[in-house]
């Protein structure tokens, strides 16, 4: 694209041109050549730092840039992990010797689950999150992720959530039926430790789902100027297919999670075969989340082999385009393989044989990139740099468990196995090589960037020699502990079973890991004031996060580049300068506001300079109240939850209307090279509606969890719906069905009548709108009430009630959405020319008719049929 | 032909997965068929011949995506197929030869998971 926009097209009309880029693109020679004015730049550079300034004393809480939210959550996220791991090692100390009393069996159950659970859900998914918010703009050669406040609020939501399930423990009353939760034990478990977990985690799900959607949203609106797809660097393509991930696996979990709290709280009985439920379903909806998270906490680790690898080679990777399949592929084929969890739990053996097929198809693509990173270091001159050695040994680890995972994945094997601690040493190689040596790896290889210092190089080199052989010693024995038939989860064992000394090797080798990670940690945290700054480039890699500022800079990037090749700082020697003196995009900032340059999804060709929030309170507020909507719960106060949820909507609100899509001073704005920027887009040029699109996506998953389990229900259970059943009212679902096709229609016309200029008629569409939808709700609970539907008599009236919960909470979202949208237009807020607020409820809208019309086939038409 | 606008999957990242699509809606379809067949009508012939068709069904559609994506991919022996550099040819190719590349692992999947109505006759 040579701007022939300005040119030889008719001449656009004054609000097409100010939503259009207008001018040159891409740069001239001249136009980077240019050499520019000293004392400009300084001003600029001034303006810059000040609208970037970090808040210093205690509004340091307030900040939401992303080096800051990043650091916080990391840190966090490594306390967590080192809590977890102290439970690992008081499971070893009891495990050391046969017949031990260190803890008593309740005791170690609640630690082994609160093991496992800390260790998924506080340390591995939140790591990644972390490490993509530090990394990820920078990469990018961005300012900031597109929705800093977002980050903040996540962050903020998983330490909240995180102590409070973490802290039970020292409490005694943490869940203790395993990490997966298995009913009935955990449905009939007494006490609020399953309570605890359910909401405890779905809290931090939704956080995780809200980082997804901001990595996802960055990778693909906020590259630099000229990065096009094939030449974005490998971190973010395995950014964006994890978060895709994310997005399709974590939804079910929390659909089953939903299922789950409403059966303990209120006696719906979707897991009770007694009233017609039935287990298995929480065992498939844990596990198409389970699985795909084995990978979804893998392939961002070695996504950092994927950037040390080549700095290590000192030369571009080997098979980009091979790389990039195996991480789709490896996206895609991962949740085909839930069912290999649930082996053992008498599906027909053509299921078993299906997904046991599966579940081998994934090495292809899984190996695909090892091999890639092999073929890399062997053209290369590798130089040993200490990173380098966490990313071999995690090779090494990592195939060992590859290697058992295919045994694994034979169902007659898997079999005699099944729940042994050979399942234990499997899952630990996976992890240990396929998520912490290159974690901690990454960490020594980015520390400088993070923090422009080094770590050690010798206590690096002490750590890694340290843990890896620690480990071998702890989990290498366990394959054979559980040939012999040792089952996980039992709190002791008889001497006589010859396990002894198995097992007391393995918790040596716990200790010698632990003294190994702790070697990391300090390293990590010891002062380092002293000593002197980092060299910019320090292992001279060749992408962008080289290019950072040391000393520190707050503004991620003095000027967003025009990016022409995979490795800029290695193929184009003028880079740097250019990018230093500010004379690429965005070198100034006017206005004293933060802003983001926004681009197309494949090609990445300029479409706006977008303002972005900076430090607030609201979103520490917003994560308080939402913590206690999921908290209040456990303990009963339903009433105050509900209160502390409106609190946390109220918080949102007030943070969307002040800080997003304001109605700017001036249409667009010169970003230097030649080139004006508008900086209000709406549509799919908006990162907010890709952000509204995603959401909805990860939603609309869940919901369809909650659909897959009538017909789970279905298939599983003979008396499903139960015969002379009294089914939803046919009459008021069809009114519901019209409510909600009508409210769609007048949110889709009110958005067209207000690009008219109609403002009047669009208000009146909207306000028509909420009553529809309200009447739509209303029509749907009578259906189900009228007739006398009692859910906590059978799963069947249970799963049809579960539904209309789900749609009532949407309504009444919707609700909220179109009563915004109703005060924008009053305010002034939202007009004709801006109208972001509106497009993005109506996408909003789309799925929840989908969703009104699916549930009335499922509660008006489906069980008719099936019956 | 210089005049046409290039088509749009050659520069769609929603074309280059199609084809791992097509795997995860056979992969859905046969669990349904295998559970509705074997657990509901308890008949594993039904479940093996659905199986069948939906797996031919489902190669040729992805033989038909992969033929596409190679077109695209434009690959002539001794081209540089890095595919790095900033133009807009180097980016067709490179999503041609990604969509072609998933088109031959969707293959394999789509087979390894039909694989065991070969060898598996009961529903048992």
């Amino acid at each position: 694209m040579t701007d022939s926009r300005t040119s030889s097209h008719p001449a656009p009309t004054e609000e097409e041109q100010a939503a259009r880029p207008v001018g040159t693109y891409p740069p001239t020679q001249e136009l980077l050549d240019a050499p520019d004015d000293p004392q400009a730049r300084a001003e600029r550079e001034a303006q810059l730092r000040e609208a970037w300034k970090t808040p210093r004393g205690w509004r340091y809480l307030s900040a939401v840039n992303n080096s800051e939210v990043g650091t916080w959550y990391a840190l966090s996220a490594f306390g967590f992990m080192l809590c977890a791991g102290v439970l690992a090692l008081l499971i070893r100390v009891q495990l050391a010797v046969p017949d031990n009393d260190f803890l008593s069996a309740d005791r170690f159950n609640q630690f082994f689950t609160m093991h496992g659970s800390a260790m998924m859900f506080l340390f591995a998914v939140p790591m990644f999150e972390a490490i993509s918010i530090l990394l990820l703009p920078a990469f990018l050669g961005a300012r900031d992720m597109p929705f800093p406040r977002l980050s903040a609020y996540g962050y903020w939501c998983f330490l909240i959530g995180g102590c409070f399930v973490l802290g039970s423990v020292l409490f005694n009353v943490a869940p203790k039926s395993g990490w997966f939760m298995y009913p009935p034990l955990a449905t009939e478990q007494e006490g609020i430790g399953p309570d605890i977990w359910l909401l405890g985690l779905s809290f931090i799900e939704i956080a995780s789902i809200a980082a997804a959607v901001e990595l996802i949203v960055g990778v693909i609106k906020c590259r630099p100027p000229g990065m096009r797809i094939n030449i974005m660097p490998l971190y973010a393509w395995y950014v964006l297919v994890v978060g895709v991930m994310i997005l399709f696996a974590f939804p079910p979990l929390i659909a089953g999670d939903f299922l789950f709290e409403l059966q303990r709280s209120l006696d719906w009985p979707f897991f009770d075969p007694d009233r017609g439920g039935d287990p298995m379903l929480w065992q498939h909806l844990f596990w198409i989340f389970g699985h795909p998270e084995v990978y979804i906490v893998f392939l961002p680790s070695i996504a950092i082999a994927a950037m040390v690898v080549p700095t290590a080679s000192q030369r571009p990777i080997v098979g980009y385009s091979w790389i990039v399949l195996s991480a789709v592929g490896v996206g895609f084929l991962s949740f085909g393989l839930w069912v290999h969890h649930m082996f053992t739990t008498g599906l027909p053996s053509l299921s078993l044989g299906f997904f046991s097929a599966a579940s081998q198809a994934v090495v292809i693509p899984t190996g695909v990139q090892i091999f890639a990173f092999v073929a890399t270091l062997m053209v290369g001159r590798v130089k040993m740099i200490q990173p380098m050695l966490w990313i071999a040994g995690a090779l090494a680890i990592f195939t060992m468990g590859g290697l058992t995972g295919v045994m694994l994945a034979i169902a007659p094997f898997d079999w005699q196995v099944h729940d042994t601690y050979f399942i234990v040493a499997h899952l630990h190689y996976t992890l240990f090589g396929g998520l912490v040596f290159p974690l901690l790896g990454g960490v020594y290889y980015f520390y400088p960037f993070f923090t422009k210092r080094m770590m050690s190089d010798r206590l690096g080199r002490i750590s890694f020699w340290t843990t890896f052989i620690g480990f071998n010693v702890c989990f290498l024995p366990m394959h054979l502990t559980g040939l012999l038939g040792m089952p996980r989860r039992v709190a002791s064992y008889s001497s006589e079973m010859g396990w002894n000394w198995l097992n007391l090797l393995s918790s040596v080798g716990g200790f010698i890991v632990a003294a190994g990670i702790l070697i990391f940690a300090w390293d990590l945290v010891r002062p380092k004031r002293d000593q002197p700054l980092a060299p910019r480039n320090p292992w001279k890699g060749g992408t962008l996060e080289w290019s950072h500022d040391v000393p520190a800079e707050a503004w991620g990037s003095r000027s967003v580049p025009y990016v022409s090749s995979r490795y800029p700082l290695w193929e184009d020697d003028k880079f740097l300068e250019r990018l230093d003196e500010g004379r690429f995009y965005i070198p100034d900032a006017p206005e004293g506001k933060r802003e983001t340059l926004v681009t197309s999804s494949v090609d990445a060709e300029p479409q706006g300079a977008l303002p972005i929030t900076g430090p607030a309170w609201c979103t520490i507020w917003a994560a308080a109240f939402t913590g206690g909507a999921f908290i209040l719960p456990v303990f009963k106060l339903y009433w105050l939850a509900l209160l502390s949820g409106a609190g946390a909507v109220a918080c949102v609100v007030y943070w969307l209307w002040t800080a997003t899509a304001q109605v700017p001073k001036a249409p667009d704005r010169d970003v230097g090279l030649g080139l004006r920027l508008p900086v209000y887009v709406t549509g799919f040029r908006a990162p907010g509606w890709w952000a509204m699109f995603i959401t909805m996506l990860g939603d609309a998953t869940a919901y369809a969890s909650i659909v897959f389990g009538v017909f789970f229900f279905w298939t599983a259970r003979p008396d499903f719906p139960p015969e002379g059943a009294a089914h939803a009212d046919a009459t008021l679902i069809a009114l519901s069905a019209l409510g909600f096709v009508l409210a769609w229609g007048a949110t889709i016309t009110a958005r067209e009548v207000n690009r008219r200029d109609r403002r009047r008629a669009a208000r009146a569409l909207i306000g028509a709108g909420v009553l529809c939808t309200l009447g739509a709700a209303g029509a749907m609970g009578l259906a189900l009430w009228l007739p006398g539907m009692a859910p906590s008599s059978h799963a069947y009236p249970a799963i049809m009630y579960a539904l209309g919960v789900w749609v009532g909470a949407h309504s009444g979202a919707g609700v909220v959405m179109l009563l915004y949208c109703l005060a924008g237009s009053w305010a002034g807020k939202l007009t004709p020319r801006y109208d972001a607020d509106l497009v993005n409820t109506t996408l909003f809208w789309h799925f929840l008719c989908l969703m009104g019309l699916v549930t009335a086939l499922m509660m008006g038409v489906f069980p008719r049929l099936a019956s | 032909m210089k005049d046409q606008k290039p088509p749009y999957r050659h520069r769609s990242l929603w074309h280059m997965v199609l084809a791992p699509t097509v795997w995860a809606f056979h992969f859905v379809f046969c669990y349904a068929v295998m559970s509705v067949a074997c657990i509901k009508l308890g008949a594993p012939d039904i479940a093996r011949l659905g199986v069948a068709a939906l797996t031919v069904i489902a190669l040729g559609i992805i033989g038909f995506l992969g033929w596409r994506a190679w077109v695209q991919w434009d690959f002539r022996p001794g081209d540089n197929y890095k595919h790095d550099r900033p133009t807009e040819a180097q980016r067709r190719e490179f999503l041609g030869h990604g969509g072609f590349l998933l088109s031959i692992v969707s293959a394999v999947g789509v087979i390894f998971d039909a694989l065991p109505i070969f060898i598996i006759e009961s529903c048992i």
